[in-house]
C-alpha cells in the first residue's frame, strides 16, 4: 500500500494527520463540495440510542417512510420510549415495559394495504406493534432450571428453612444459568431477602433468556416488501425464527456448539429456499447457520472486540468494524478478502445501498463525529455528524429514497440527503483500484464445466448433434418469419430501425366519432428525438380530423408520446363507399422531405356505412333480377319500377316533356315520385322487383 | 410584427400558444395543479405518479398554454433540462408540508438556475407553495425565504400558496404568469 500521506480537515477543526491509500486521499482532497445536504438537525431531542435500535418504515402503509427508534433510559426512575418521527417530527412516543435491545419492521401477510409491523425486543419478551399499536406479544420459550435452583426455591416452601444457607446454595451456581428470579434475590441487601422470597413462595422460577439481538428473514420472496420472518438471539444462545402471521417458533438452532452469546444477527436468502444467518458473538466469532441446521458453524474467529456487522447483498460479504480502529471484509465461508484501518474509533457502521448506481457504499461513524463512506476498501467520501455517532440508518424517510439519519451520542438527531447528482467517481475509483493478485487456482465456474460436458457430448455424437441443431435453427426461422408476417398484416405497429422509433396506433369508439391514439415511441437507448410532425392523410370525403398536422415535442431517450386526433365519419347517403376505409399517417422531420415513417390506419366500419353498403347492394342486385325476368311484366308494373329507379338514381325530373307516348308515360310515371327520398326510392324500387320477381323472373 | 397584429395582440383576439414547463419533487402535486387547469370534462378523477412526463394542454385569457408535467422522481429529474429551451414559463410546485425535502427543493431549483437554457433568459418562474391545507405545512413566506427565491434577480417570480384539490391559489398564479409571457411576447416584438 502505498503510504501517501494528506491532511485531513475533521469536525473537531483541529488539523489531523491521517495516513491513507493514494486514491482514498485523491477522493477526500478534491471534496469541496458535499455530496450531502444538511436537511435538519435538532441539538434538542436528547435520544439516547443504539446501533439496530434505529430504522425507516413505512408504518402507516401509505408510502410516507417514517423513523422508528427506541429513547433507551437505563435508570430505573425512567423508562424507554418507541418514537416515531414523521419527516423531522416526533408523532408517536410511547412507553416500553423494558430498556429495548433490538428494533425490527417486517410485512406480516400480503393483504392490502401492506403494513409492516414493528417489533420491539424488551427482555424476553417480543412487543409488536401494528399502525403504532400493541398488537402482539411473543415470548421466549422458557430454558430448564438446573436441579439445584429448583431444590433450594422448593425448600424455601418449607416451614423452617436457612435462608443463609440456600442463598449460598444458589450462589455456587453459574450466575448466567439462575432465573431472573434469583439473580434478582442474589442482589438483594441480606435484610430484603426474606420479604423477596415470601412474596413467591411455592411458585417455581420460570428461566427465561432475554433477546439481545434481531432481524428478519424474507419468507418466500427477495422483494422489498416481502413478507419476512423475525430471527431472535437470545442470551443463551439460541436463534429462534417466527413464522411472521402467528408468531410461533418456525426453526429453533444454536448459534454455536460451544457457549457463544450472540450480539448482532444478519441474515440473507429467503426461509422457503435457502438462507444464510450471520451472527456475531459476543466471544469475538462469528457464527453462520444455513437452512435445516441445528447448530451454527463458527467461520471467522478474531482477537478484537467486534463493534458492529454488515452483510452485503449480492456477493455477502460481511463486514465487520472492531474496536481496533479496523474494518475487515470477509467472504461468506470466513475467508479474509481485505482490512482497512479507520481513522479514528469505529463506532457503528450502516449500509448504503445505491441502487441508480447499482452498488453498495458502507457508512461508517466514527468517534469524534464524522461518517467515512468506503467502497470497498476505498474512502469515496465523508460527512460530518455533529457529534460521535451512536447509530444510523439509510434508506427511504417520508418521499426521499437517500436520508441518512445519524443519532449521536450527545442525543443530537441529524437528517442528511444525498444528492442525486453524487456519483462518487465510482467509474473512475475502478480505473485507479490495482487488481489484487491472485495466488490460488480458481475453480472451474460450474458454466464452464457445462461447457465442457457439451463439448465433449458433441465429440462423441456429431451427426446427432448437428442434425438438432439444425432443426431447431428451421424452427426460429420459421417462427421469426411468421412473426414479421404477422406484423405486416396487422399494421398495428410500424417501426423505422435507423430512426429508432415506432409508431403504433389505437382507435377508440364505435363511430361514427372515433378517437385515434398514436403512439410515438423513442427507442433509442441514449438520444432524444426532437423536430417530428405527424401529418394525416384521409379521405376527405369520408373522414374528417380534428387536426391533420400536428407537432411532436421532443420525446426522451426510452418514452413515448401520446397523439389524441378526433376523427369524424362524413355520411353520405347515396356514395358506395366500402364500409371501413384508411387513413394514412405520416411522421415527418422538420426540413426533410421524406417521411421517417408512414403508415396506414386501417378504420373499423361503422354500423351505418354498413348498413348503407348493404343496402345499395340490395339495390344492385334487384337492378340485376329486373334485367334478367324471363318473362315481360305488364306495362303499368314496368312503368312504375322505371320511376321508382329513376327517381333512387337521378332524383327529381329533370328533363322537359318528349312528345312520343311512350316517352310522356315515362315521364309522367316519373313526375309521379317528384320529392320521393333516394332511399325511400330505392326502398320502394326493391319491394317492388322483389313482388314481381314470384311471376315474372 | 406589424402594427395591426401587434394591436391583435394586445386586445387579446389571436391566440398565442405558449409552453410551460411544469417541475417540483415527486408528490408535490403537479399533475393535481394541471388537472385543475384543464376543462371541467377533460379532467381525470383519479391521478397517479407521472411516469417520464405528460402533456397537457389548457387555456387562461386567450393563450393556449401547453404544460409539460414533468416527473419529480428522482430517476426522472434529468429530464428536465431537455424542454428548458422550448418553455415560455416555469411553475415550480413546491409540497410546502414536506419540511424533509425542502433542502432537496433548494437543490434541484439552484440547478434549474444555473442551467445554461435558463440563467441568462428573463424566463417567469411561478411557486406554488402547495398543500397548504396539511397541518405542518409552511407558510409561502417561509418557504421562498428557504427557496432563497429573494436572490434571484434576473427573471420574475412569484410565490402562491395553493390547495391543488380545491383549486385555491391556483387561480391568481396562473393569471400572474399569463400576465408576464404576455408581457415578454410583447416586448420581444
Ligand atoms: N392535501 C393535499 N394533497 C394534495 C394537494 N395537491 C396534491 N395532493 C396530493 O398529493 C399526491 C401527489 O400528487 P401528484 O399530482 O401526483 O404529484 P406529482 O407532483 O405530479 O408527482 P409525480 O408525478 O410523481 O412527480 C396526490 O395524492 C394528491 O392527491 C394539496 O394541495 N393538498
Ligand atoms: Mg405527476
Amino acid at each position: 500500500m502505498c503510504a501517501h500521506q494528506c491532511y485531513q480537515r475533521l469536525s473537531s477543526n483541529t488539523l489531523k494527520f491521517a495516513t491513507l491509500p493514494n486514491n482514498a486521499c485523491i477522493n477526500l482532497c478534491d471534496l469541496n463540495i458535499s455530496r450531502w445536504l444538511e436537511a435538519h438537525s435538532d441539538r434538542s431531542a436528547g435520544l439516547t440510542t443504539f446501533a439496530r435500535n434505529v430504522i425507516l418504515a413505512d408504518v402507516s402503509g401509505d408510502g410516507d417512510y417514517k423513523l422508528v427508534l427506541t429513547d433507551v433510559r437505563i435508570q430505573t426512575d425512567k423508562r424507554s420510549r418507541l418514537k416515531v418521527y414523521k419527516g423531522t417530527l416526533l408523532t408517536s412516543d410511547q412507553v416500553l415495559p423494558d430498556v429495548p435491545s433490538s428494533v425490527i419492521s417486517f410485512y406480516t401477510d400480503d393483504l392490502e394495504p401492506r403494513v409492516p409491523a414493528v417489533a420491539v425486543a424488551c427482555s424476553s419478551d417480543l412487543l409488536i406493534f401494528k399502525n403504532n399499536k400493541p398488537f402482539y406479544k411473543f415470548c421466549v420459550p422458557p430454558g430448564p432450571l438446573t436441579p439445584l435452583e429448583e431444590e433450594c426455591w422448593k425448600l424455601f416452601a418449607e416451614p423452617n428453612y436457612d435462608t443463609q444457607k440456600l442463598i449460598t446454595d444458589l450462589k455456587s451456581v453459574n450466575f448466567n444459568q439462575l432465573s431472573g428470579r434469583s439473580q434478582e434475590l442474589l442482589n438483594l441487601q441480606p435484610n430484603q431477602a426474606q420479604e423477596y422470597i415470601q412474596r413467591y413462595v411455592g411458585i417455581t422460577p420460570i428461566k427465561t433468556s432475554p433477546i439481545v439481538c434481531m432481524s428478519t428473514l424474507n419468507r418466500s420472496s427477495q422483494d422489498a416488501l416481502a413478507v419476512a420472518c423475525p430471527v431472535l438471539g437470545t442470551e443463551d444462545g439460541i436463534i429462534y425464527v417466527l413464522d411472521p402471521q402467528i408468531f410461533t417458533v418456525l426453526h429453533q438452532a444454536n448459534v454455536c456448539n460451544v457457549k457463544s452469546t450472540p450480539t448482532i444477527i444478519k441474515t440473507t436468502g429467503m426461509y422457503d429456499v435457502e438462507f444464510r444467518i450471520v451472527v456475531a458473538c459476543r466471544e469475538n466469532s462469528i457464527c453462520v447457520l444455513r437452512r435445516g441446521w441445528l447448530e451454527g458453524k463458527p467461520v471467522v474467529q478474531l482477537n478484537e472486540d467486534i463493534i458492529d456487522l454488515l452483510l452485503i447483498p449480492g456477493d455477502n460479504f460481511i463486514i465487520i468494524g472492531t474496536t481496533s480502529k479496523m474494518l475487515h471484509c470477509y467472504t461468506k465461508r470466513g475467508q479474509r478478502v481485505w482490512s482497512a484501518a479507520t481513522v479514528n474509533a469505529i463506532t457503528c457502521l450502516c449500509l448504503v445501498p445505491l441502487k441508480h448506481l447499482s452498488t453498495h457504499l458502507i457508512a461508517v461513524g466514527l468517534k469524534g463525529g464524522s461518517v467515512h463512506l468506503y467502497h470497498g476498501r476505498q474512502t469515496v467520501d465523508y460527512t460530518n455528524s455533529p457529534d460521535t455517532p451512536s447509530a444510523m440508518v439509510f434508506g427511504q424517510l417520508g418521499q426521499e429514497e437517500h436520508v441518512m439519519v445519524i443519532i449521536t451520542m450527545g442525543g443530537t438527531i441529524n437528517f442528511k440527503i444525498l444528492k442525486r447528482t453524487a456519483d462518487f467517481n465510482l467509474s473512475n475509483q475502478d480505473k485507479l483500484s490495482v487488481p489484487t493478485l491472485q495466488s490460488k487456482p480458481l475453480p472451474l465456474p460450474k458454466r464452464s464445466k457445462l461447457f465442457i460436458e457439451q463439448s465433449m457430448r458433441e465429440r462423441q455424437d456429431p451427426m446427432q448433434m448437428h442434425q438438432s441443431f439444425q432443426q431447431d435453427l428451421v424452427n426460429l426461422r420459421l417462427t421469426a418469419a411468421r412473426a414479421l408476417v404477422q406484423n405486416l398484416t396487422e399494421q398495428s405497429g410500424a417501426g423505422n430501425a435507423e430512426e429508432q422509433v415506432k409508431l403504433s396506433a389505437q382507435i377508440l369508439g364505435l363511430g361514427p366519432k372515433f378517437t385515434l391514439i398514436l403512439t410515438l415511441e423513442n427507442m433509442n437507448g441514449d438520444k432524444a428525438v426532437s423536430n417530428f410532425s405527424v401529418v394525416f392523410h384521409a379521405k376527405p370525403t369520408i373522414y374528417k380530423l380534428s387536426s391533420y398536422l400536428s407537432t411532436v415535442p421532443l420525446i426522451p431517450p426510452g418514452l413515448s408520446y401520446k397523439l389524441e386526433t378526433k376523427v369524424t365519419e362524413v355520411l353520405k347517403s347515396g356514395e358506395e363507399q366500402l364500409p371501413g376505409q384508411a387513413i394514412r399517417v405520416f411522421v415527418i422531420r422538420k426540413g426533410q422531405a421524406h417521411p421517417v415513417l408512414a403508415a396506414t390506419i386501417n378504420m373499423p366500419p361503422t354500423e351505418i356505412t354498413t348498413l348503407l353498403f348493404i343496402f345499395s347492394q340490395k339495390f344492385k342486385s334487384a337492378c340485376e333480377k329486373m334485367r334478367a325476368f324471363s318473362k315481360r311484366p305488364p306495362d303499368s308494373d314496368i312503368l312504375e319500377v322505371y320511376s321508382f329507379y329513376k327517381q333512387a338514381t337521378l332524383g327529381d325530373i329533370n328533363i322537359p316533356k318528349p312528345s312520343d307516348i311512350q316517352g310522356r308515360a315515362k315521364w309522367e310515371a316519373w313526375n309521379g315520385k317528384k320529392g320521393l327520398a333516394a332511399d325511400l326510392a330505392k326502398q320502394k324500387y326493391i319491394e317492388k322487383v322483389q313482388g314481381l320477381s314470384g311471376t315474372y323472373a | 410584427m406589424g402594427l395591426f397584429t401587434k394591436f391583435v395582440y394586445l386586445l387579446g383576439v389571436r391566440k398565442k400558444e405558449v409552453n410551460v414547463l411544469v417541475v417540483g419533487l415527486n408528490n408535490s402535486g403537479k399533475s393535481t395543479v394541471v388537472n385543475h387547469f384543464k376543462n371541467e370534462e377533460e379532467r381525470v378523477s383519479e391521478i397517479v405518479p407521472t411516469v417520464g412526463f405528460s402533456v397537457e394542454r389548457f387555456q387562461n385569457q386567450n393563450l393556449a398554454f401547453t404544460a409539460f408535467d414533468m416527473s419529480g422522481h428522482g430517476r426522472y429529474r434529468d429530464l428536465w433540462e431537455h424542454y428548458y429551451k422550448d418553455c415560455h414559463g416555469i411553475i415550480f410546485v413546491v409540497d410546502s408540508s414536506d419540511r424533509l425535502r425542502l433542502v432537496v427543493v433548494k437543490e434541484e431549483l439552484d440547478l434549474l438556475l444555473q442551467h445554461p437554457d435558463i440563467c441568462n433568459r428573463k424566463l417567469p418562474i411561478l411557486f406554488f407553495a402547495n398543500k397548504m391545507d396539511c397541518k405542518d405545512a409552511l407558510s409561502s413566506v417561509k418557504i421562498a425565504a428557504g427557496l432563497g427565491l429573494d436572490k434571484i434577480m434576473d427573471k420574475p417570480w412569484h410565490i402562491a400558496a395553493s390547495n391543488a384539490l380545491t383549486g385555491e391559489g391556483l387561480q391568481e398564479g396562473v393569471e400572474w404568469l399569463t400576465q408576464q409571457i404576455r408581457d415578454v411576447i410583447l416586448s420581444k416584438n
